[in-house]
């Protein structure tokens, strides 16, 4: 059983004082997924994965990695674990090739024709001194490095920060193609639509506290979507469209109406049907949306 | 010990190493050929007695006194002390402070090894300068005319350098401890000035004469190197240190929360 569990924490807390840190974290992560961790900067998502990583030690509570205790067993971790820090430097005067030497160096070792792969794959410049790479280029050394010795577990802390959409792309087949293989993948974004096509499942995290932990299918029904639409003819009246299920709120702009509702679509879609729809537009529902979703869910009850 | 961190620490401090030794010769060949014309002019200053103690004895009528004030009281002290403490403080809560460390020690790494593979490439920091601090004095005495024993310009050497590694790793252990660089390169600084004064001054004064013992410039330089040759329990005192700091290093960085 515990074998098929990746990651698990139980009252990881990191008390840092005045109300910041991370308090109570029960997390379970299972093997194979892709696991989403969301919160807004300074949520705890970063202190969460140090924890992880006994580069700082809990105030109270444990975690478990692998089947192995964060901080008794955290060199047999780091040696089965490939971690992106989320700030991260590297030594400013070496070339990456040298920067990645030293890392795999301190592994004893890796497989060259991994490292090359991912080094092809990102097209990574690892011959100029990382002083004179930009963010992004830095990042794919950052990548390359966890990534390099096939870890079980990767822990990636805003892995897509400052790549372009192209490296985005091949990013995302290598996350595909880890978790074919059985391995995990735990790694946080202060935005959604970073995780929605990668994430398994999703932890949404707020001022250090665990909101929810919910399939992206799951999220995705409670989440409060907002519909633009035109009409050529008539427009309903707003207190029609507000009675149908699911309908928080309607507002009416002249011949458009802006819907926010949330679960399925079918009731306002048929409603509509009624109607000439001229147009019809999708809003991108973010973080802060979902988070208010479920604010208003708690609220409710 | 982690060896590859050793080789990239020494590495990425060996140019600073070079340059620092490589001053250090020129340095002392000028003094070398100052000597004929300005040493025998000057004489013995008539200071008073806790500054001569300061500068060396400040008695620059012989060759020995003039390498003793120019070299051995002041300058060499300085330039391997500034070397051994950044590169201990630098070395390891500056890279923590950058943001590398919390990569590197996400590796299957004990802290407690990396420290004393940064303490180890100090150590070899130290060494190049003590080593170009050497070739300086045998070169620079040449130049002078000679008239000091190889040997004593080896035992004022190897007291600059043991002096180095004592405070290096007093550097390492506050680094070490609070992951802060400029507390370090502070506190040790500070420390080994206090102790250049406390070595001159607290023999002068009945009661706290036994300050003395708490500076590391008594162990460095109280019973003459450039005279009278290596003091093997001097050393010993330094090394003894230097290895307890180094110590206190590696125990107080491996259960602290990482900074940066």
């Amino acid at each position: 059983m515990s074998s098929e569990i990746a990651i698990s924490t139980h009252g990881l807390t990191k008390d840092f004082g005045g109300g910041n840190g991370l308090f109570d974290l029960d997390l379970e992560i299972e093997a194979g997924e892709v696991f989403g961790f969301l919160g807004p900067n300074g949520a705890g998502k970063s202190t969460t994965m140090r924890l992880l990583l006994d580069l700082i030690g809990p105030t109270r509570g444990s975690a478990n990695l692998l089947g192995l205790d964060s901080r008794a067993d955290s060199l047999a971790v780091r040696r089965r674990v490939g971690f992106l820090p989320g700030d991260f430097q590297l030594y400013p005067k070496l070339t990456g090739e040298e920067v990645l030497d030293y890392l795999a160096d301190l592994r004893g070792g890796v497989d060259a024709a991994v490292r090359d792969a991912l080094a092809d794959r990102f097209r990574a410049e690892l011959d100029r001194p990382i002083a004179e790479l930009s963010t992004g280029n830095r990042q794919k050394v950052g990548l390359i490095q966890a990534f390099m010795h096939e870890p079980e577990l990767l822990i990636l802390d805003e892995p897509i920060a400052g790549l372009d959409p192209l490296v985005q792309q091949s990013f995302h087949s290598l996350l595909r193609e880890v978790t074919d293989a059985g391995r995990t993948v735990f790694l946080s974004s202060h935005t959604l639509s970073e995780v929605e096509r990668v994430a398994d499942r999703v932890a949404i995290l707020r001022s250090g506290r665990l909101m929810v932990v919910d399939s992206l299918s799951n999220l995705r029904s409670i989440a409060v979507q907002r519909l633009e639409v035109g009409f050529a003819g008539d427009v309903p009246a707003t207190a029609a469209i507000e009675a149908l299920p699911g309908v928080r709120e309607a507002r009416r702009h002249g011949s458009h109406m802006d819907v926010s509702f949330a679960g399925s679509a079918d009731p306002l879609v048929k409603a509509l049907a009624a109607y000439d729809v001229s147009s019809l537009r999708s809003h991108e529902d973010d973080l802060e949306e979902i988070f208010l979703s479920y604010y208003r869910g708690g609220e409710e009850r | 010990m982690s060896v590859p961190t050793f080789v990239l620490a020494v590495r990425l401090r060996f140019v600073s190493a070079v340059l620092a030794a490589a001053g250090m010769i020129l340095v002392l060949l000028m003094v070398g050929a100052l000597f004929p014309a300005v040493g025998g002019s000057i004489g013995k200053l008539d200071l008073p007695k806790g500054v001569a103690e300061l500068l060396g004895g400040a008695d620059y009528s012989s060759l020995t006194g003039w390498f003793r004030s120019e070299i051995g009281a002041v300058y060499g002290p300085l330039v391997i002390g500034a070397t051994a403490i950044t590169a201990a403080a630098g070395s390891t809560a500056g890279e923590e402070e950058e943001g590398i460390l919390g990569l590197v020690l996400a590796h299957p790494l004990e802290r407690s090894q990396l420290v004393l593979a940064k303490a180890a490439a100090v150590a070899v920091g130290v060494l190049i300068v003590a080593a170009g601090t050497w070739i300086g004095l045998v070169a620079g005495v040449a130049v002078a005319g000679g008239g000091i024993a190889l040997a004593d310009l080896t035992a004022l050497s190897v007291h600059l350098a043991f002096f180095g590694f004592m405070v290096g790793a007093l550097a390492l252990a506050l680094a070490a401890g609070t992951g802060r660089k400029t507390v370090a390169i502070s506190v040790a600084s500070a420390y080994a000035i206090l102790g250049f004064l406390v070595n001159g001054f607290a023999p002068l004064v009945g009661g706290i004469e036994w300050l003395k013992y708490l500076s590391p410039f008594y162990y460095y330089e109280s019973n003459d190197p450039i005279a009278n040759g290596i003091d093997g329990a001097d050393l010993a005192v330094l090394l003894a240190a230097a290895l307890v700091l180094t110590a206190v290093a590696a125990i107080l960085i491996r259960r602290r929360d990482l900074r940066g």
